[in-house]
């Protein structure tokens, strides 16, 4: 395969900007024959990090609009944040200090999030960590199990 | 993964037992109702379990006769107070299950822990215990 340096620039920065290009197919065509460590895959358990942080996040929005919901809704955004810091450790990053980045929207937009909002979010989460925990190796089972069970009780507190 | 199956089913007979004590005690249709609904839950758990284990040709101890409670059942909170307690065992149970199976057994244990950890939400709820989630269903 005979690239121009053109094309090979415009690759390079697709990948940059994130474009789903698998670093097989660039090893494939000889683009990273002077780099030698391909990205790794993204961890099984990053999609239920990154909602453990959106989830976080759409509680503290929906506290702030509206404060009368900070006693119920507070000690469900804790339980997200113990989650976020374990799974960091697991997978070995580290754990985010604030809000998530603004390329992963949190459920229901910039607007405050309503509690049926939340609660739809809850169960969309839950079946995350149920899928992560159905395939998970033997050490992240009992995780991403109670992380999916946590989140379940989170969907019934708020009905 | 026959050992932590074996306790599962340990722990939902003594669901079943601590159910069939506690409804007297019970007070108001929404305790009552949630609490028929969980016995008949644990019944199919424990039914499903046998044959399991039988398939696997583990042979489980017979189930006592009687449980000792955890402590003496005088009004409706300490019922709920149990159920709260039946409900927190069986998750741990289940959740030990996890990481011993596979495919449809880990399938298994994992709704019966998400159940669990929901009956408890229910029990702490109807209760008034706060806060009514916890971070680690399970592991507690």
């Amino acid at each position: 395969m005979v690239l121009t340096d053109r094309v090979k620039r415009r690759q390079l920065i697709r990948v940059a900007a994130g474009a789903t290009l698998s670093a097989t197919t660039l090893a494939g065509c000889g683009l990273l024959d002077d780099d030698p460590e391909p990205v790794p895959p993204p961890d099984a358990l990053q999609p239920v990090l990154d909602e453990a942080l959106q989830l976080a996040a759409a509680y503290d929005r929906a506290v702030l609009a509206e404060p009368g919901l900070a006693k119920r809704l507070q000690p469900l955004a804790e339980d997200h944040r113990a989650h976020a810091a374990e799974l960091a450790r697991v997978i070995g990053v580290t754990p985010p200090s604030g809000a998530p980045s603004s390329s992963a929207p949190a459920p229901g937009g910039d607007a405050a999030d309503s509690v049926a909002t939340l609660r739809k979010a809850e169960l969309a989460a839950m079946k995350t960590a149920s899928a992560a925990c159905r395939t998970a190796p033997a050490a992240r089972a009992g995780l991403a199990g109670s992380i999916a069970a946590s989140r379940a009780t989170h969907a019934e507190a708020l009905r | 993964m026959n050992e932590q199956l074996l306790a599962a089913l340990a722990a939902e007979e003594a669901a079943i037992y601590a159910y069939g004590v506690l409804g007297v005690k019970l007070t108001g249709e929404g305790d009552l109702a949630e609490a028929r609904s969980a016995e008949a839950a644990h019944r199919g758990r424990r039914d499903a379990l046998v044959s399991r284990l039988s398939a696997l040709k583990a042979s489980a101890a017979p189930a006592p006769a009687g449980y000792e409670l955890p402590f003496e059942l005088t009004d409706r909170a300490g019922a709920v107070k149990l159920a709260i307690q039946i409900e927190d065992g069986l998750a741990q149970a289940w959740r030990a299950v996890l990481p011993a199976g596979e495919g449809a057994d880990r399938a298994t244990a994992l709704n019966a822990l998400i159940e669990a950890a929901v009956r408890a939400t229910r029990w702490r709820r109807l209760g008034e215990v706060t806060p009514v989630t916890m971070a680690w269903p399970g592991s507690a």
